[in-house]
């Protein structure tokens, strides 16, 4: 009987340990004044999306020659990059930022109106490497490096091997005609000026909030929070200037958080991949047994 | 500006996962479907990173780690797929395999689309007598051509053509 008590009091000793586990230590965080209402919608924004819309009918209609189209397109560009750069003010990283954006669509919409299969590998090529660029200017690091790696070294080396080993000399009908080119650019136009209506509107943007609905080790949070002094040198900081936000930036940091917080799913992970692999080969070799 | 920025990027990622999504609805060979899809994952991890540095923390990119890690894996069981399609029916046409889907649909119909002028090399040689190309030579020829004059004269100039 006194086991059992002693066994009941300390069950609700830990429930209560459990739900009372005080939060992680959080600094208050600062919002800005002027944080919420920036970059409001407005429809003007409508007008690249439909032109886009309209010049991928034209090309995939056999309208307009691609390339009068391209030079365009390029020329359009240049303007809009132009005229973002007299309008904001930014500093060298987001203009090269930008420049990473603005080859990345393009590498995207040759990805689209290519009708050589292998040139739209190509853009696809191009836009991937840019959006490296984009995550690099973004201070994730090791994510550009493996998408780097991942995609332009290994995805987009095997799939131009399989086109060449499937791609005859000559243009396939299926590789001219396409499904529904009207349908399909009507629902992404519509999509993108959904997405950019929802993104850019007035209050779109939550304001920043570290996460405390969950326990979480103190290695995911910034390098720089996860020890007292840190934490104030940080308020310090946000008293100077509150727009100084603690980017993380520590490949290290994103490994002790993966290997911490995220281990099962690191486990998973690599369990995918392992039957990935093991499907790949059998499907492999089961075609070729079958044949001989 | 960092909400700006944030906004840029998720404007950037959503005009991604469009082109991805136009080009998978459009093409028609399954590589460039393929290609398509990791296009459109390629702008879920823009936003994913955009969020990351919004919000401070690694779950973002701990996220976009994994959807890479998904993205191998779909390529390489897609490829060998399409290799193993490719050997059974010799196309990449994704129409071929419609019947694996639901058979009470309608069929489309296409028509063959033409690119532009066939090319036909014709050999060089002397012309001489008819173009057996844009007339069959019949088995009279003799006669007809000795009873009628304008079939010669009426072929005289286009055989000149080919030379």
């Amino acid at each position: 009987m006194n086991f059992i008590n002693s066994l009941i009091s300390n069950a609700a000793f830990l429930a209560q340990a459990v739900t009372d586990v005080p939060d992680p230590v959080v600094p208050d965080p600062v919002v800005p004044a002027s944080a919420v209402s920036v970059g409001a919608w407005t429809s003007s924004m409508l007008l690249p999306i439909v032109l886009g819309a309209v010049g991928y009918l034209l090309i995939q209609h056999g309208v307009v020659k691609s390339r009068a189209l391209f030079a365009a397109g390029v020329v359009s560009i240049v303007i809009a990059i132009g005229v973002a750069m007299g309008f904001t003010p930014g500093t060298f990283e987001s203009y090269v930022l930008m420049l990473f954006c603005a080859i990345a669509t393009g590498g995207g919409v040759g990805f689209l109106t290519a009708r050589e299969p292998v040139y739209a590998a190509l853009g696809f090529a191009t836009a991937v490497l840019s959006v490296c660029g984009v995550l690099f200017m973004q201070s994730a690091l090791f994510i550009a490096a493996a998408t780097m790696i991942v995609y332009a070294g290994a995805t987009i080396i095997i799939f131009l091997f399989v086109l060449m080993f499937a791609q005859q000399a000559e243009l396939r009908t299926y590789d001219v005609q396409l499904n529904n080119p009207f349908v399909a650019a009507t629902i992404g136009a519509i999509l993108l000026a959904t997405i950019a209506m929802c993104v850019t509107g007035d209050k779109a943007m939550l304001p920043v909030r570290a996460d405390t609905t969950r326990a979480m080790s103190e290695a995911s949070l910034p390098d720089e929070l996860s020890s007292d002094a840190g934490r104030e040198a940080a308020k310090k900081m946000d008293a100077i200037d509150p727009n100084l936000r603690y980017v993380p930036k520590l490949t290290a940091g994103l490994g002790r958080s993966m290997y911490t917080d995220y281990l099962l799913a690191v486990e998973l992970a690599g369990t995918v991949l392992l039957v990935a692999t093991i499907g790949a080969i059998a499907l492999a070799q089961r075609t070729t047994e079958t044949q001989a | 500006m960092n909400e700006t920025l944030t906004q840029n990027l998720l404007v950037f990622g959503g005009v991604l996962f469009a082109i991805g999504m136009v080009g998978f609805l459009t093409r028609r060979s399954i590589i460039l479907m393929f290609l398509s899809l990791e296009m459109m994952l390629s702008g879920v991890s823009v936003n994913l990173i955009a969020f990351s540095r919004h919000h401070q923390n690694y779950q973002g990119q701990i996220l976009a780690v994994m959807v890479l890690t998904i993205a191998a894996c779909e390529a390489a069981i897609a490829l060998a797929l399409v290799v193993s399609l490719y050997r059974r029916k010799a196309t990449l046409d994704v129409a071929v395999w419609d019947d694996l889907s639901e058979t009470l649909l309608p069929k489309v119909l296409e028509a063959p689309q033409t690119l532009g002028e066939p090319e036909m090399i014709f050999p060089k040689l002397t012309p001489a007598g008819l173009d057996p190309m844009s007339r069959p030579i019949s088995a009279d020829f003799e006669a007809q051509s000795l009873g009628n004059g304008e079939t010669l004269k009426a072929n005289a100039p286009e055989a000149g053509t080919h030379a």
